[in-house]
């Protein structure tokens, strides 16, 4: 079934996601309203790496 | 474009062949275990004291190296500085959002720290039970438990409300107001201990509704093993006309293990955990199916309080049969079956609780509570079974009291001393009951 899916354009995607939060929570620069929110993003994020990302590492 | 899988919450990782899915954990454990070294000053300590570092882990066989901590260990770690956690957390304490702790059942609560990613964590995991389960977000699930600091339904709440469901808090009400509010708002669903399903089952009859006129179509219950014992299982659906699905898990673990709409056994999630089944006597690890041992389990994807080769004490064994569902995760037979420090010698037999409760509960002529004493006069043990015969079955006492000890003694190879208790005499419980009383450790 892990071949019926885009598993790579799904990570990439998550990984983008990754990258913005991050660079929010930079950019506000402590506004603690942007960046705890980003925290709670991230966090969500995280999920979506653990249920895809993770295993578009491992190799076949 | 949108496909159905409508069976699987993940349908890459629940369906993965077992060889990614190995490489999978190897690849998660071995992350898990740099996270801890790294960051947490106890596990660091404990590793170097095996010899055991970063980049020793480079098979699957290599993680036995790997220490082992259990829950004295855990009590030890809290109880020293800094407040109130120990030096066991890997995050910094300004990360920590939640905090839980354990029931107590077995000795001092632990407590339990999680950061927001964890909780996150906690509520995917129950994501993946309740959709094996069904659940969807049509359903409305009520959670009759009292929202406090004990885990017990909380993750099923946040897990719920991650796949759409419609979350009914039924926190301070007490069991008639919950049965009430259930049959006013037709919830579909709920979830509480078996011991607490079948006692709100008891109440709703009692104040005149039927519980299998409310409309509920699935029960999920978890923190006793009643929904894995088959006799207590089919008392819980002819009671409420419900399916019922178990979960496992725990406080310091996660929720680990759940059944699916099949009803076969409990598929363990083993992309987020690592389920090891050792030999109690030898620490021999058990990979054969049928075998008992006790569970030694790692949460791959807790960051805030580790988890890393817990030794649970939860005897549990594979199961020799797979499920229609497709899932490739390993599926344990019986749910947990008992403690290693549960299951006790009485009489100089080895004695399981949940064999005597499978017993009781397979007497459609006895309520749903039952008590077990054990005590010991001189050096002879005695065991006496507390049950309650059900109106009107008070004349066929002798025959049912008869049959009752042929099939105890046929079931754990013991002889009881069995009381007869009047009807709604027996103490019942909100959570987990406290039905086998060992007064030899008193």
């Amino acid at each position: 079934m892990e071949r019926d899916y885009d598993l790579k354009g799904m990570d990439a995607r998550i990984r983008e996601l990754r990258k913005t939060a991050e660079e929010v929570r930079e950019l506000a620069q402590g506004i603690e309203a942007v960046t705890r929110n980003a925290d709670r993003l991230l966090a969500s994020v995280k999920m979506m790496e653990l249920n895809l990302c993770d295993l578009a590492e491992v190799a076949l | 474009m949108a496909r159905e899988n409508s069976a699987y919450w993940n349908p890459i990782l629940e369906t993965l062949p077992r060889e990614r899915l190995q490489a999978l954990q190897l690849k998660k454990f071995a992350r898990i275990f740099e996270w801890a070294y790294t960051n947490s000053p106890f596990y660091r300590q404990l590793y170097k004291s095996a010899g055991i570092e970063p980049g020793d882990l480079k098979t699957l066989d290599d993680i036995r190296k790997v220490p082992k901590i259990d829950k004295g260990m855990l009590r030890d770690v809290q109880s020293r500085a800094p407040f109130p956690y120990g030096d066991i957390l890997a995050v910094p304490l300004s990360q920590v959002t939640e905090f839980r702790q354990t029931s107590g059942t077995t000795g001092t609560p632990v407590y339990q720290a999680d950061t927001w990613q964890d909780w996150e964590w906690w509520a995917e995991c129950w994501a993946y039970i309740l959709y094996a389960q069904g659940y969807r977000d049509t359903d409305r699930l009520f959670l009759p438990f009292g929202y406090n600091i004990f885990v017990a339904f909380w993750a099923c709440h946040y897990g719920a409300e991650k796949l759409g469901c419609e979350v009914v808090p039924g926190g301070v009400l007490d069991t008639e107001a919950r049965i009430m509010k259930m049959k006013e708002l037709h919830c579909t669903a709920f979830g509480a201990t078996p011991t607490y399903v079948l006692g709100m089952a008891d109440t709703a009859r009692k104040i005149g509704i039927d519980p299998r006129g409310i409309g509920i179509q699935r029960i999920t219950c978890a923190g006793e093993p009643g929904a894995s014992i088959p006799t207590t299982k089919q008392r819980i659906e002819d009671a409420w006309g419900a399916k019922v699905y178990d979960h496992i898990g725990a406080t310091e673990i996660g929720a680990w293990s759940y059944s699916c709409t099949h009803q076969r056994g409990l598929h363990v999630n083993e992309a987020f955990f690592l389920v090891e089944i050792e030999d109690t006597e030898t620490g021999e690890i058990i990979e054969e199916p049928g075998r008992n041992g006790k569970m030694v389990i790692t949460a791959f994807d807790r960051i805030g309080k580790p988890c890393i080769r817990f030794d649970s004490k939860d005897v549990i064994r594979w199961a020799d049969y797979s499920c229609e569902c497709g899932r490739t995760f390993r599926i344990i037979d019986g749910g947990v079956v008992g403690r290693a420090d549960d299951i006790t010698k009485v009489k100089g037999v080895l004695l399981a609780p949940t064999a005597i409760e499978e017993v009781v509960r397979s007497f459609d002529e006895l309520s749903d509570e039952y008590e077990v004493i054990v005590t010991k006069k001189g050096d002879i043990d005695d065991i006496a079974l507390k049950i309650e015969l059900k109106p009107g079955m008070e004349d066929l006492k002798e025959s049912i009291l008869a049959r009752l000890k042929d099939e105890l003694r046929v079931k754990t190879n013991l002889g009881y001393k069995i009381e007869v208790h009047p009807a709604g005499s027996l103490p019942r419980y909100e959570v987990k009951a406290k039905r086998f009383k060992d007064m030899r450790k008193h």
